[in-house]
């Protein structure tokens, strides 16, 4: 250690590995001190020095929120939200990524990668406006089915998966399906599918957790204070009871948790489906 | 080359696996566009009966000085918040990379947290630290200073947009850094070691080698952060509670649309605001396009 101290590359890493650290406090203290002052009374919240520890409070903060925010309803409609979408997104992007990959060079094929490629750079708020009337002549205005059903079909999706299956699926294995007489749907469900896995998960994850903090759209389509997903219930909770930082923080906190629980399950999910865009 | 079939050699599979995802596309993202292109040059608050009004609704908004404050605004936050933030993330990359000693997935993983915080959520917890009355921010400026202080951030016209680009650093970075370290990674080591054999210096190898390999990731992260930046809407939302600041001091763009939208029911109005982002999303990309192929090209 001290051979190493005297390389003055290595101490000046050093100086810079240590100054990272406190640069990393900065992204994560806004975060630890929610869950501290979700546990702490109001007037322990407002100290100076503030408590860097939590505190007892954590079930008379929640019986204080439960009364007027029952936190497990915009859970679950978060959840019903969420969690369709996401399975319909990710099987519908893997077929098409899978058409996409396998019949390269069919009548059409360029077209539909080029079109698919172009609704990336098409910003959602174009069609904002007009899919609020849309959805309020369908009669689904104020009901989930606006953020489910429309959301699924997402050219990063489709673009993700067939950038994933042509580098995951040899060509071979789609002629040996052929000569097993295999169709093409029948081949997407019982050799492709089970294959690509792992990319399935990350397009998955990403897709649960960019739902899961959708803020406008929902917004925009839910008026019941009934219905509303977390990020909405929260900000709610946050203008009609700000004075109270204990339960705010708390419900705050209960917000994030499912979140955090799956990116502790998936983070290498979650950061091979980042950087998957980057490759090209 | 292998018999196959008439039919696996036509169109057919191809449209096929496609026909859910084109659907749905054309019913729920192509029609609204479609739709929001008559819209724009129609007056309709979605009740009465619209009238034409040609390219009227384009021209209110840009006489609207609102309209104008707005773009100026989302100008303002978009430009520095994309500057910090990919700035901040290549420099971490670069010193994750080449510089730690240790606590790379450490790194790795904590920068990344705050991109799981929903914008409104962050909103709301920044919200609490810069509280006037007993915020963090103040009593640690009362304590250094000496005098109590109660000074309102959020009512502030100059301090509201700080406080959004820093909203947009804090969850971004991570997101930027990872782009950077796998741009970083898929450089080749030996041109490194050959470079440090010619006895070049640091910087000449950071901006002649490492810039310009990273060409093509950075124009993904600026044109990732420009298309999000240009239709920021719920950190300054959040922030505002809706209000767009003191004197719009923070409305931007994609608030200015929800407010003619949704509070003033002017869907004409409102499409054609959604027809200028458009607008400056395709020259941003493009222009960005041609900086980076002529990055490549110099190199």
């Amino acid at each position: 250690m001290k051979r190493l101290w005297r390389n003055r590359e290595t101490r000046w890493n050093l100086v810079l590995t240590l100054g990272m650290i406190v640069l990393s406090l900065f992204f994560v203290l806004p975060l630890y001190w929610t869950a501290v002052f979700a546990t702490r009374t109001l007037p322990e919240v407002f100290q100076f020095p503030p408590p860097i520890w939590f505190g007892d409070q954590l079930f008379v903060n929640y019986s204080r929120i439960e009364a007027v925010f029952p936190p497990l309803r915009p859970i679950w409609n978060s959840l019903i939200v969420v969690l369709p979408k996401t399975v319909g997104l990710v099987l519908i992007s893997a077929l098409a990524g899978y058409g996409l990959a396998r019949y390269a060079g069919r009548p059409g094929h360029r077209f539909l990668l080029a079109m698919t490629f172009a609704t990336l750079f098409f910003p959602p708020s174009l069609a904002l406006i007009p899919f609020f009337l849309q959805m309020s002549w369908l009669g689904w205005l104020n009901t989930f089915w606006p953020l489910i059903v429309p959301a699924m079909a997402s050219g990063f999706g489709v673009i993700w998966m067939y950038t994933y299956i042509g580098s995951s699926i040899p060509h071979e294995l789609y002629e040996a399906a052929e000569m097993d007489n295999s169709g093409p749907i029948a081949t997407f469900f019982y050799v492709v599918l089970p294959i690509i896995r792992p990319g399935l998960a990350a397009l998955g994850v990403w897709t649960v957790i960019s739902t899961w903090n959708d803020f406008q759209l929902p917004l925009v389509v839910l008026g019941d204070g009934t219905k509303f997903t977390v990020p909405l219930a929260l900000t709610m909770l946050s203008q009609t009871h700000y004075s109270d930082t204990p339960a705010v923080m708390l419900a705050t906190l209960i917000g994030l948790v499912p979140v955090f629980i799956l990116f502790a399950l998936l983070s290498r999910q979650f950061i091979a489906g980042l950087t998957s865009g980057a490759v090209k | 080359m292998s018999y196959r079939p008439k039919l696996m050699q036509g169109a057919g599979p191809l449209w096929l696996t496609m026909t859910p995802f084109l659907v749905i596309f054309l019913a729920f993202s192509v029609f609204p566009v479609l739709f929001s292109a008559w819209l724009g040059v129609h007056d309709w608050d979605g009740f009465s009966p619209p009238r034409f009004v040609g390219l009227d609704n384009y021209s209110t908004a840009l006489g609207d000085p609102v309209f104008r404050k707005a773009v100026w605004n989302t100008v303002h936050v978009w430009f520095w918040s994309t500057l910090f933030t990919c700035g901040l993330a290549l420099t971490l990359a670069v010193l994750i990379n080449e510089y730690a000693l240790f606590g790379r997935n450490y790194f790795r993983l904590v920068f990344l947290l705050p991109l799981l915080v929903a914008p409104a959520i962050a909103a709301i917890i920044l919200r609490v630290f810069f509280t006037a009355n007993g915020g963090l921010v103040n009593m640690l400026i009362g304590e250094i200073t000496g005098t109590p202080t109660f000074f309102s951030w959020f009512d502030s016209e100059f301090w509201i947009k700080p406080l959004v680009i820093l909203l947009v650093i804090w969850r971004w970075t991570g997101w930027h850094m990872i782009i950077f370290l796998a741009g970083l990674q898929a450089i080749p080591r030996d041109i490194y070691e050959a470079a440090r054999l010619e006895g070049v210096s640091r910087w000449s190898v950071f901006s002649r080698i490492t810039l310009p390999l990273l060409a093509p990731a950075l124009a993904f992260s600026i044109i990732t952060a420009t298309l999000g930046g240009l239709q920021m809407f719920d950190e300054p939302f959040v922030l505002t509670q809706g209000l767009g600041g003191t004197d719009n001091a923070a409305t931007t763009l994609g608030m200015y649309l929800y407010a003619t939208a949704f509070t003033q029911f002017d869907f004409g109005l409102g499409a054609a605001v959604s027809w200028y982002i458009f607008a400056a999303v395709v020259a941003m990309t493009l222009l960005y396009r041609r900086i980076s192929a002529g990055m490549g090209a110099t190199r």
